[in-house]
């Protein structure tokens, strides 16, 4: 499903895009297993959090990725502490 | 130089080099990437490995390179002025260690030029051939080549004065030392840490490391100002 909610990304230099379900859920599935987390774990945390961030999506109808990242991660960190840790940490590891 | 004073100088170069993060970050990113894209362990331990071999080999490369030159531009004998300002390049290095090695910011984001960061991220992404992992492990030790610089210039300096053989020696002893702590991440990837208690603990220990790089640097330049310049002036004046 996805939101008519344009997303301004990184630094507003390359084109704003549509929000994708699948990729922000495919994310959080990928940080929930680089933390060893099962894969069946790892997809109903994803799903969980995608439906928080389209509630919180839904009063903004436009947000850079930086703020879904921020969102995100808050909720991830309820769910999984340590995938949100690492979700958090991704763009600033190098 | 005797071989042993040479060869504890060149360890303790490796040893300055090791606490250099760049290589570590890249193979923690592509790690995080390789099982969050559910490829098999086989694989995972299949791209680390080229890519610690990469590091090496680039490590390797450049040591041997940089020595060539020194060897071609001042033979065996190194005249002291180039000590002296080989001394300096290593203070400075030594300070700029301190006060810009890791940005003031949360994670373990480096000083690096953020074109070179945006690079290596996206190549960790799209990397998924032993060969691409290879290449990013080269990669990553040049992205940091202005932090290795002096580390690499001063054993450079001091193998060109041993003999052939313990040139070699030399070699093996700095790129294994310098590799230590890429391979302990490795090897924790490999034996199934998360990647969350390594980053964890490197964001944790990141000012240490900063700190015991510089402090590091400023030991090694004390003992060659020492020995290379001062003593030899002593003995040459007696």
């Amino acid at each position: 499903m996805d939101l008519a909610v344009d997303i301004i990304k990184r630094g507003g230099k390359r084109q704003s895009e549509r929000f994708n379900r699948a990729k922000l859920h495919a994310s959080i599935v990928a940080a929930c297993l680089s933390v060893r987390t099962p894969e069946g774990h790892a997809e109903s945390t994803a799903a969980a959090v995608c439906d928080k961030v389209i509630e919180w999506l839904q009063q903004h109808p436009e947000v850079t990725s930086q703020d879904i990242r921020i969102v995100t991660t808050r909720h991830l960190k309820i769910y999984h502490p340590e995938a949100a840790y690492l979700y958090e940490q991704h763009r600033i590891t190098i | 130089m005797d071989i042993p004073v040479s060869l504890a100088i060149v360890a303790l170069a490796g040893l300055i080099h090791a606490s250099f993060q760049l290589s570590v970050s890249v193979l923690t990113l592509l790690s995080g990437h390789t099982i969050g894209s559910k490829r098999s362990n086989a694989k995972l331990l299949r791209l680390t490995t080229s890519f610690v071999i990469g590091a090496g080999v680039m490590t390797v490369l450049l040591l041997s390179s940089t020595s060539f030159v020194m060897l071609s531009l001042y033979g065996t004998d190194t005249p002291q002025v180039v000590w002296a300002a080989v001394c300096g390049l290593l203070i400075g290095d030594a300070i700029s260690i301190w006060l810009f090695y890791y940005r003031r910011e949360k994670g373990t984001t480096l000083w690096i030029p953020r074109g070179v960061a945006a690079y290596l991220t996206e190549r960790t992404k799209s990397t998924k051939i032993s060969a691409e992992a290879f290449g990013l492990g080269l990669s990553s030790v040049i992205g940091e080549a202005f932090f290795i610089v002096a580390p690499i210039i001063i054993s450079a300096l001091t193998l060109v004065q041993l003999p052939a053989v313990w040139q070699m020696v030399g070699i093996v002893i700095y790129t294994v030392i310098s590799m230590m702590s890429l391979v302990v991440v490795w090897a924790m990837i490999g034996s199934g840490h998360t990647l969350g208690r390594i980053q964890k603990w490197r964001e944790a220990n990141k000012y240490f490391l900063q700190f015991a790089a510089g402090s590091g640097l400023l030991v090694l330049v004390f003992f060659v100002y020492v020995y290379e310049i001062l003593g030899s002036t002593v003995v040459g004046g007696i």
